[in-house]
Parts: C-alpha cells; sequence; structure tokens
C-alpha cells in the first residue's frame, strides 16, 4: 500500500546547509542533503553500532536505498517497532548524492504484515522476494518494482496454503522478469529463432531455452519435458491458476532452476541467503 | 605492529566501538595505574577460561550444568525459550519465574542465512520429548518480526510433544503513555487484550 499521494516523493531541502545564506545557490551540490518522503517497504533491517539500525528500503521514488535509524534500538526510540522486516510505510529520509548510506529521519508504518511471522513457509517466501529486490534491483528509482513487490508481499498474506508453492515461484520469476531478466521463452535465447512445441534445452547461462542448433554447443544447458515447459511458462507469466499441481520431484526441480538463475544473473558474487533457505524448505516440510 | 595499535584493533572488533572509540580507550587505559589495566586483562582472560555455555539449556555461566539446571527449588514443569543467554538475565531479574529455561542461540534471519539448524531446536526437541517432566513450554522470543517467525516454528516443532505451548504477551510497557506508543504496539496490545478479573 502506498502513501498518502500528497505525500509520495515530495522533496525539500533539508536545513542542513553548510555555511550558505538564504536564497544563496549552493556552490556544490555535494554538501546539500535533500529531505525525500516516499512510501517504502523494510526489505532488511540490522543492528548497527550499539543502539541503531541500517534499514535497506524499497521505495517508490529512489530505488532501493539504505539509510541509518539512529538510536532505533533504544526502549524510548520515536522509530519503535516500526522497523520490522516487511513493513510498509511512508518513510523520510535525508539524501546525499553519491552517498551509499543515508539517514532516516522518520518511518510511518501503514501496513504491518505481522500476518507473515504467522507462517514459516510464507515468511520464508516474502524473505526471498525481499532478496531477490535487494541484490537485483538497480539503484534508479524503479516504482513498478516497489509496486509489484507490494502487491506480491499483499498477495502471499491471502494466498491458499495449497497454492503457496507455485504462488512464491510465480512471485519469484515475476521479481526476476521485472528487474529485467526474464528467460527467452518463446524463441532461442541466443539467436531469438522460433522455438518448436515440447520438450527443450533450458540454458541458465543464456538465459532461456535454446533452438536445437544452439543447444548442440551448448555445455550447460538442461533438457525440460514438454510439461515441465509449461509449467516454466505459466510460472513466467504469473499465471498460477491453471497450473496442475505440480509433483515433488518437479517443484523441487523448478525451484532449483529459479535460484540457480537469479544467482547467475547476479552482478556480485553474493549468496542469495533467504532464496537457497526457501528452496531447501520445501524438502523439510 | 606496535602495541597499541594491537589493542586498538582488538577493541575496535567490539560492537559499538569504532577506530575512534578504540583509540581514545586505549589511550586512557595507558594513563591508568598499572595494576588497574593489569585487572581488566585478568577479568577478560577469566571470562574467557571460565564461562561456557551449559549443555542442557545454552544459559552462559561457570559450571556445566548451570546453576539453573541444577537448581532443584526451580520448577521442572516450566521451560522457557529465549533468543540469547543475555535474555536470561533480563527474566531472573524480575524474580518472577522459577522455571527452567532454554536459549536458541538466536532468531531465524533467512537474510543472514540463519535458519532453524543453526538453532538449538533439537536440543529443545529432545528436553519437551515424551515422558519428560515439561508441561508448558513458554515462547519468549523478541516481540520482533524474527522473533515471531522463530515462535511460531518452535509452536509447530513441539505440536505433538504433548505439552502446552504459550507466547508471552505483547504490547504497551507498564508506565508508558497510550498517546506516544507507536500504532503497530497499540494494535498488538488491542489484539492480545484480555478479561479483567473482578
Ligand atoms: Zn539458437
Ligand atoms: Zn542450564
Amino acid at each position: 500500500m502506498a502513501g498518502p499521494s500528497s505525500l509520495r516523493g515530495r522533496q525539500s531541502f533539508a536545513r542542513v546547509d553548510f555555511g550558505q545564506r538564504p536564497g544563496e545557490v549552493p556552490a556544490r551540490v555535494c554538501f546539500h542533503m535533500a529531505l525525500v518522503t516516499t512510501a517504502a517497504v523494510v526489505l532488511h533491517a540490522f543492528k548497527y553500532s550499539e543502539s541503531s539500525k541500517i534499514v535497506r528500503l524499497a521505495t517508490e521514488d529512489v530505488g532501493v536505498q539504505s539509510a541509518v535509524a539512529k538510536g532505533a534500538m533504544r526502549p524510548k526510540s520515536k522509530f519503535g517497532a516500526r522497523l520490522q522486516v516487511l513493513s510498509g510505510g511512508v518513510a523520510e529520509m535525508y539524501m546525499k548524492p553519491n552517498r551509499d548510506l543515508h539517514t532516516l529521519a522518520a518511518f510511518d508504518v501503514t501496513r504491518q504484515r505481522s500476518e507473515l511471522a504467522g507462517d514459516v513457509e510464507r515468511y520464508v517466501t516474502a524473505t526471498a522476494l525481499a532478496e531477490l529486490i535487494l541484490r537485483l534491483a538497480p539503484a534508479e528509482p524503479n516504482p513498478t518494482v516497489y509496486h509489484y513487490l507490494v502487491a506480491m508481499l499483499d498477495d502471499l498474506v491471502a494466498v491458499d496454503r495449497v497454492n503457496l508453492e507455485p504462488f512464491g515461484l510465480a512471485a519469484l520469476w515475476g521479481a526476476v522478469g521485472i528487474l529485467g531478466f526474464a528467460p527467452a521463452l518463446d524463441g532461442c535465447a541466443c539467436d531469438g529463432r522460433r522455438l518448436p512445441d515440447g520438450a527443450a534445452k533450458f540454458s541458465i547461462a543464456d538465459g532461456g531455452f535454446l533452438c536445437q542448433t544452439c543447444a548442440a554447443t551448448s555445455t550447460s544447458a538442461t533438457t525440460l519435458q514438454k510439461q515441465d515447459r509449461q509449467t516454466l511458462e505459466k510460472l513466467v507469466s504469473g499465471n498460477i491458476d491453471d497450473i496442475a499441481p505440480i509433483p515433488p520431484r518437479h517443484a523441487a526441480a523448478h525451484r532449483r532452476l529459479i535460484v540457480r538463475f537469479a544467482e547467475c544473473h547476479m552482478n556480485e558474487d553474493l549468496e542469495l541467503k533467504a532464496l537457497s533457505m526457501w528452496e531447501r524448505m520445501w524438502s523439510d516440510t | 605492529m606496535s602495541a597499541i595499535d594491537e589493542l586498538c584493533s582488538e577493541l575496535a572488533k567490539l560492537p559499538g566501538i569504532g577506530r575512534k572509540t578504540a583509540t581514545r580507550l586505549t589511550y586512557f587505559l595507558l594513563k591508568q595505574p598499572p595494576d588497574e589495566v593489569v585487572r581488566l586483562a585478568a577479568a577478560i582472560r577469566s571470562v574467557s577460561e571460565r564461562i561456557r555455555p551449559c549443555s542442557v539449556c545454552g544459559n552462559l555461566g561457570e559450571t556445566d550444568p548451570c546453576l539453573i539446571c541444577e537448581d532443584p527449588r526451580r520448577d521442572k514443569e516450566l521451560l522457557c525459550v529465549v533468543e540469547e543467554a543475555s535474555d536470561i538475565g533480563a527474566i531472573e531479574r524480575t524474580g518472577e519465574y522459577r522455571g527452567l529455561y532454554h536459549v536458541l542461540g538466536g532468531h531465524l534471519s533467512p537474510l543472514d542465512g540463519i535458519g532453524p539448524e543453526d538453532l538449538r531446536i533439537e536440543g529443545l526437541r529432545a528436553r519437551v520429548a515424551n515422558g519428560c517432566e515439561v508441561r508448558e513450554v513458554i515462547l519468549a522470543t523478541n516481540p520482533s518480526m524474527e522473533g515471531e517467525v522463530t515462535a511460531t516454528y518452535v509452536r509447530g516443532v513441539l505440536e505433538n510433544a504433548g505439552v502446552q505451548v504459550t507466547r508471552i504477551a505483547l504490547g504497551l510497557p507498564v508506565g508508558g503513555d497510550l498517546e506516544y506508543a507507536d500504532g503497530v504496539t497499540i494494535a498488538q496490545a488491542l489484539a492480545a487484550r484480555r478479561e479483567m478479573p473482578r
């Protein structure tokens, strides 16, 4: 849920002007901090120094950003219980240009999503989605990513327990797509040649299905049978209503596929911890 | 590396201490009488040598099992599950709880790669296995998203253990002011309301 529209994306220059008279044009913009007000979801929050927290936020207006919430661990902090993972709200941030870490001035919760903590599988699915966005989202503003995340988190609270696993698969593939890494499904990932129906080779490194010619030279492509290919197409398009129940062994293969795909297309060589926990979790239950 | 640099970099590893504070602490120590500094060093050494986790509950102490586990006056039917050993101290200081404890050693945090296998959950399962004295398990993990989902997980693990599983109440701080409480806390307090005894 987005914050009140009147607040969205409102920017104003902060009181933190170094040595500048009123009305004077700043000589160097890097000395300026802008106060940005934007709808946001807390993707990750962790302790920082003795009493503060660092939060990673998916914001509607300024992309994925990190901010320090000073004193957030103190019992009487103005942040109170607000900075919980997956909570949505309106963030006020002092942003410095060319900096990675900003200062969180306030966070007003509009949607806490505490229901997610009442179901371990739902929770882990939500954190896997948060992690994908954290690791794959570009630093530039991308409201589409933010709105997708909010919609998926809200649906995740409500989705039927029996559909939770296919929903998670579809939500993660959808995120991969919205972040610009959608797999090639209709045409060959290497040369765009149209693919006949039926079983086909899928190459994670090349980013999708391959035609027979390209598959012959690929060392890493694996075969997806007709049924699995159809399931993948439905998952990527977010169409889980008419997916037949996925047998456990095939579901495990689908989970492995999205995890390897996401890992392969990440810029940094970081382990996707929540995503791999999500992958393992279903075999445990 | 000089002795000063060495101490600075060791101190800087402590939580909440940056390079600047580490340097300040180092020069503070250098100005103290030598026997006081030696006493501090001895205290650090003795903590590291003598304190160990209790193999039963995970509490930290000088004996194994710890003094709480060994205390015959404690109520063995009550088991309070906490995230960290330091939480035991907080509960003990209230003087209101006479049962035993179980320290999980953290909470579930998928983004940090902390899963059930990283917590002392198998030990808990064993303690609550059929035939034990435990009648009630109180889940006293933190009132955070991670603490809550950890409590949910533990409740699932204990589902068929034949014990009552309860969760500590979440709500407004005693002596606080409703007007200044955040919305999330007020909502929790409303959800956890109970009938007033006559
Ligand atoms: Zn091709
Ligand atoms: Zn003990």
